[in-house]
């Protein structure tokens, strides 16, 4: 009985544990996505410069919000290990950093409770549901969480709870359009080219297209040239 | 500034950012961002890079402000305009401004200053920091596993490939007469692909070449923790006496 139960405790933390090749993706997959929340960055500033007049500034930054949640959501569906999604928001947010961000140091905090909330919503179904239902709740904790944040870092709670309230509201369905349904099909998109075989999220696609022989063949050829 | 050691130095920056969300105080921030940009200036960030990073936030702060100008919470108002209690924001308190007014004002003011306070130690550490050594510093002061750095490092190292990709799938699509605009959803999914494909090349790149990221190295280039780092630490902490006072 020990036996079984510790074979399978150590096929589970070999499943679970952290390869050179995992952290590697998430590292690149966190760049790839400071890149474009950088671009955001400047996107939503022009969305709220339009807004500023009318008091609504803030907004321009709601509508895109569910973009920084994305490499979370993402990088846990690829890889669908605990911990995956605090991890790439952490390194995101370090490199955005990095790359000069006027969002200031805590950046990398932010990172750090929105990868929490991430977490939060995958560890509620145990890490086993990897789906539109429990991305969409990682993200709606991402949002939660940062919110709750931002009310006492932001001082948001000096401005009106109606406004809040939108905020809110406007924050919620960004996170999930992005970060949720955006991510699900990115992710699948992905395992469908057969990229993903050595990733949880490829392993399980089915009717794989191979292409992978062949390709290093005429790869390598073209590298000894 | 450069001569620091980097992990010391953004864990101070970043005190000193939670200490300024903590004390909201206008003018505290904005010098805090005066010092910072001087000290840029003096460790040879050039002014013209300076001015490009301070032109956002400057339109952050403009939004900001009028959010909270117009739509204050009521008792952020009476808190401020409470008869007694002396505007600490607003030495111009005996102006043409009413009191309901100068409270609004003092509402927009907080959250504002906000933006340059947090930038100011933001950009400081992006500025005048070299990023590998960073690296080095996370994994030799605050023993960062192997793993990550190796991680980050080579996240790092794939910048420059990354934007020249991104370049050459717009220039692809172009090429085959397909409109896409800079941020388009089709240029995410060549983008993604070729992450993958790139992060598994160095792995096993990285692995047979013996970073397998568990063990422990010895390292060539150390980064060493002085005096002046745990200066640099007390000085980002002074504004904590904003609490006694």
């Amino acid at each position: 009985m020990s036996g079984a139960d510790s074979t399978k405790s150590g096929a589970a933390t070999a499943r679970y544990a952290w390869k050179l090749r995992d952290v590697i993706l998430m590292a690149i997959l966190g760049l790839l996505f400071a890149i474009i929340y950088l671009a955001v960055f400047q996107g939503g500033l022009a969305l709220s410069a339009l807004l500023t007049p009318a008091g609504l500034a803030n907004y321009g930054f709601e509508i895109v919000y569910g973009v920084w949640f994305m490499a979370a959501t993402l990088a846990a569906y690829i890889s669908q290990k605990p911990g995956a999604a605090l991890l790439t928001e952490v390194l995101a947010a370090a490199i955005e950093l990095l790359m000069g961000n006027s969002g200031g140091l805590t950046v990398v905090l932010t990172g750090v409770i929105q990868g929490l909330g991430a977490e939060l919503g995958f560890a509620l179904f145990r890490y086993k549901k990897w789906n539109l239902a429990s991305m969409s709740l990682a993200s709606v904790f991402s949002a939660l969480f940062i919110f709750t944040y931002e009310l006492w870092y932001l001082s948001y709670y000096l401005l009106s709870p109606a406004v809040l309230a939108g905020q809110v509201a406007v924050r919620l369905v960004s996170a999930i359009l992005f970060s949720a349904v955006l991510c699900k099909l990115a992710g699948d998109a992905l395992a469908r080219t057969g990229v993903l075989k050595s990733y949880a999220l490829g392993a399980r696609q089915k009717g794989v297209r191979i292409y992978a022989e062949d390709e290093a063949q005429e790869v390598q050829k073209s590298w000894r040239r | 500034m450069r001569q620091l050691n980097p992990s010391l130095k953004a864990l101070s920056l970043l005190l000193l950012t939670l200490l300024l969300a903590a004390l909201r105080q206008p003018w505290l921030n904005l010098s805090v961002f005066a010092l910072c940009g001087l000290l840029m200036l003096l460790s040879g960030v050039r002014p013209r890079a300076l001015l490009l990073t301070v032109l956002p936030l400057l339109i952050l702060g403009a939004g900001l402000f009028f959010s909270g100008y117009r739509f204050a919470a009521d008792s952020a108002l009476r808190q401020v305009a409470a008869p007694g209690a002396a505007s600490p924001v607003l030495p111009f308190k005996n102006s043409l401004l009413s009191q309901a007014d100068a409270s609004r004002v003092s509402n927009g003011l907080v959250l504002a200053s906000r933006v340059f306070g947090f930038a100011g130690p933001g950009l400081l550490l992006a500025l005048t920091t070299d990023r590998v050594r960073l690296v080095r510093s996370l994994g030799q002061s605050l023993r960062l596993p192997p793993l990550f750095t190796y991680g980050l490092l080579a996240a790092w190292g794939m910048f420059s490939q990354m934007n020249l990709e991104y370049a050459r799938a717009r220039a692809a699509f172009r090429a085959r007469g397909i409109r896409v605009t800079p941020l388009s959803l089709r240029l995410l999914r060549p983008l993604l692909i070729k992450s993958v494909r790139w992060s598994e090349a160095l792995a096993i790149a990285m692995e047979s070449k013996g970073f397998e990221g568990h063990a422990r190295r010895s390292s060539w280039r150390t980064v060493p923790i002085r005096l002046s780092d745990w200066l640099f630490l007390g000085l980002c902490l002074l504004p904590a006496i904003g609490f006694f006072i």
